[in-house]
């Protein structure tokens, strides 16, 4: 397959060989595109997650990157400290929060609101399988509904968190979201938000085959369909200013969308859902997609 | 050097100003709340060089300091009670890291229910998490203290993080007579910072990542000898201290005596109450009682040798504690005396008092004393210094 991404490739190896991931694993994917997309002169900050246990057993260490690991709500603020004695050291670094979507939705959340409001110059990433996957599956507050997991075995109740629109809401000057499902988007996205000064948000979709219970072959597919039924919007919203990214603007309109079903049925987290809903699930979607619109 | 009549806080910024600190975290909770005042002022006018980041919760206040930490600058942070409390996690996050660190503490009752008066639960109760920990008895310790856990913390034979208490309200807002150091002699006193480790762009450095179960229980046992090993650093590092900056305070100790070494009976107590002890003692004294008084200025390490030394041949011994540890017979300070000395001391009592803001007088110590020698028949009591009304507990209503 050549997706002209081995020039890139080259550039800065963010993954070592020997990682602890599963087969198919999303995060392993989104963490090599970050290598491609910063290059050199990052340090990550890794909360809690399935992404601590990826980088490997010390004394070693599979990410190519200087790596912190904290406890589970700490990341937005470590990485404030570090982003402040960078600056203070006169030491030009890009400080990344690498944080799931329980870090991100749940326990973090205080922590991330509040580097935000500060402007802190850091890029938050959340890579989001919508489910606490590192500890066995557990619903997050970025689980849809519907979904079964390990705690919510007959479906979540609620929607959604929609983290992106939260930080839209704080004012910063870049939010975005992206797809492991197309690569050259979330690098493009990823050598954007290097340059930008300030608080940069981007939020990464990541399908996890074990809970959402698909073939390890399928992550890709998967992480498409995902953008191509609407459920997951790419955009960029760059110092108040909202575009949609070109694999999403057919989602625009509701007529050249392509049926929720077709992401739902590639899964088995949501083989229980009834006909009202899969409505209660097009009905998120439709309204995401109607603020959107008004945002443009 | 001068002299300036200041608050314990106002000392405590004033420390952090002369150390050069690089990156402070601050978050309000009374009654530390004006050092992070003091220092947002400072940097408003110009004062200092440091980053102030004003973060959203006290669990932040330490993980910004953290970061900033390990990036390879000096950072400090204040915080007190609940603020401790919550950021429990992540104090023993900063000492699992093993990099230098420099917290002050304004001690205060915990709740429920609330309660912003002074007292040494919040502070006691981090004793097991690998952090150096001494505490103060007046402002000029507390700025004395804040100067040399930067050295200290910073010393290769220690690189452990490091908290000062410091009585909430006694002495954190009441003003005295401190000596400030100049620019000049901290400068020459305080070497530029050290750590084991900086994370740093060019070199790829994991840390806290998964570690297998026999390296982590390594690493727990090199704290474990760092801190018991720091002794003989906080000693050469207070000679010092003494000889180049404050030569009218005596840093050559861990813990301090008065008037114990012809002493028949010692008291042991830590922090500003300590100060009434020494006038209860004189007024003893007159009367022919020979007592003295054991200073404990530091938790951890905890110097067993220096302690045993100070009140071998006593014939007893009281401990105050202004502390709890529940459903263990008596404060932390009783039991850690008495795992210390009773097998050379035939007498140990102890007395739980001063618990969120009660006031505890020169006179009631006197009064405690007095009862002490007297030969008081209970091991430890929970003293009220005042005739305090019977509290009903009500039992648990049945649910029906
Ligand atoms: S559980 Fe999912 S996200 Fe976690 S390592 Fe495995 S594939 Fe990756």
């Amino acid at each position: 397959m050549s997706l002209g991404l081995r020039g890139i490739l080259n550039k800065h190896n963010a993954i070592l060989s020997g990682t602890s991931a599963c087969p198919g694993c999303p995060e392993n994917m989104a963490m090599r595109m970050l290598g491609m997309g910063l290059g050199k002169d990052v340090v990550l900050v890794v909360v809690a997650g399935c992404s601590s246990i990826i980088q490997g057993n010390a004394p070693y260490n599979a990410y190519n990157f200087p790596t912190v690991n904290v406890a589970f709500a700490a990341g937005p603020a470590t990485a404030s400290g570090l982003a402040r004695a960078y600056k203070q050291r006169g030491k030009n670094v890009t400080v990344v929060v690498w944080a799931g979507d329980g870090g991100t939705a749940d326990i973090g959340f205080a922590s991330l609101s509040g580097a935000a409001e500060r402007n802190e110059n850091i890029l938050y990433l959340c890579v989001d399988n919508e489910a606490y996957m590192n500890s066995g599956g557990q619903r997050s507050g970025s689980t849809p509904f519907g979904a079964i997991t390990s705690t919510t075995p007959e479906g979540k109740k609620e929607n959604k968190k929609n983290l992106p629109f939260l930080m839209i809401a704080h004012n910063v000057p870049y939010v975005a979201t992206a797809s492991v499902g197309y690569p050259h988007d979330y690098i493009e996205k990823l050598k954007r938000a290097k340059q930008i000064d300030g608080f940069k948000y981007l939020h990464v979709l990541t399908p996890d085959p074990y809970g959402w219970l698909f073939d390890p072959s399928k992550t890709v597919e998967v992480a498409k369909l995902a953008v191509q039924t609407c459920y997951w919007p790419l955009f960029e919203y760059i110092n108040g200013k909202l575009e949609i990214s070109s694999e999403s603007l057919h989602c625009l309109d509701k007529r050249t969308r392509r049926p929720i079903r077709d992401f739902l049925s590639i899964q088995g987290r949501f083989k229980k859902l009834s006909e009202e809903q899969i409505k209660v699930l097009e009905q998120y979607v439709d309204s995401m997609w109607e603020k959107l619109k008004s945002m443009l | 050097m001068m002299r300036k009549i200041i608050s314990g806080n106002e000392a405590v910024a004033l420390g952090v100003k002369l150390a050069r600190v690089g990156v402070t975290g601050i978050y309000p909770i009374t009654p530390q709340t004006t050092i992070i005042e003091k220092l947002a002022e400072m940097k408003a006018k110009g004062e200092i060089d440091t980053e102030i980041v004003r973060v959203e919760s006290e669990h932040s206040a330490m993980a910004a300091t953290f970061g900033a930490a390990l990036a390879g600058v000096r950072a400090f942070t204040a915080t007190a009670s609940q603020g401790l409390l919550y950021m429990h996690e992540m104090i023993w996050w900063v000492a699992g890291s093993r990099v230098p660190v420099v917290m002050v503490v304004g001690t205060r009752a915990v709740g429920a229910p609330w309660n912003i008066w002074n007292e040494h639960t919040d502070f006691t109760s981090e004793r097991d998490s690998g952090w150096i920990m001494a505490f103060a008895s007046n402002p000029q310790e507390a700025l004395d203290l804040t100067i040399q856990a930067f050295r200290i913390s910073e010393d290769e034979r220690v690189f452990l993080p490091m908290m000062i208490g410091m009585d909430g309200f006694i002495l954190s807002h009441t003003k005295t007579n401190v000596l400030i150091p100049d620019q000049d002699q901290i400068d020459g006193f305080l070497p530029p910072r050290r750590q084991p480790y900086v994370i740093d762009p060019e070199d790829p450095l994991g840390m806290g990542n998964v570690f297998p179960p026999e390296g982590y229980m390594r690493l727990r046992e090199s704290i474990d000898s760092s801190l018991r090993n720091s002794e003989d650093v906080i000693r050469e590092i207070g000679r010092e201290y003494s000889k180049k900056i404050n030569p009218l305070g005596d840093y050559s100790t861990l813990n301090v005596s008065y008037k114990l070494d012809d002493a028949d009976y010692a008291v042991v107590a830590m922090g500003a109450w300590a100060g009434d002890a020494m006038e209860a003692i004189d007024v003893l004294r007159e009367k022919g009682i020979r007592i003295g008084l054991l200073r404990i200025r530091y938790l951890r390490p905890w110097s067993e040798k220096e302690i045993r030394e100070a009140l071998k041949d006593k014939k007893g011994v009281l401990v105050l504690d202004r502390s709890t540890s529940f459903g263990r017979y008596g404060g932390p300070l009783y039991v850690e005396i008495k795992s210390t000395v009773s097998d050379i001391i035939p007498s140990i009592k102890g007395v739980v008092s001063g618990l969120g803001g009660v006031t505890v007088t020169k006179n009631d110590l006197v009064y405690l004393f007095n009862k002490f020698v007297e030969g008081m028949r209970e091991d430890v009591i929970w003293y009220y210094p005042k005739e305090v009304g019977k509290v009903e507990l009500r039992t648990p209503r049945d649910i029906e």
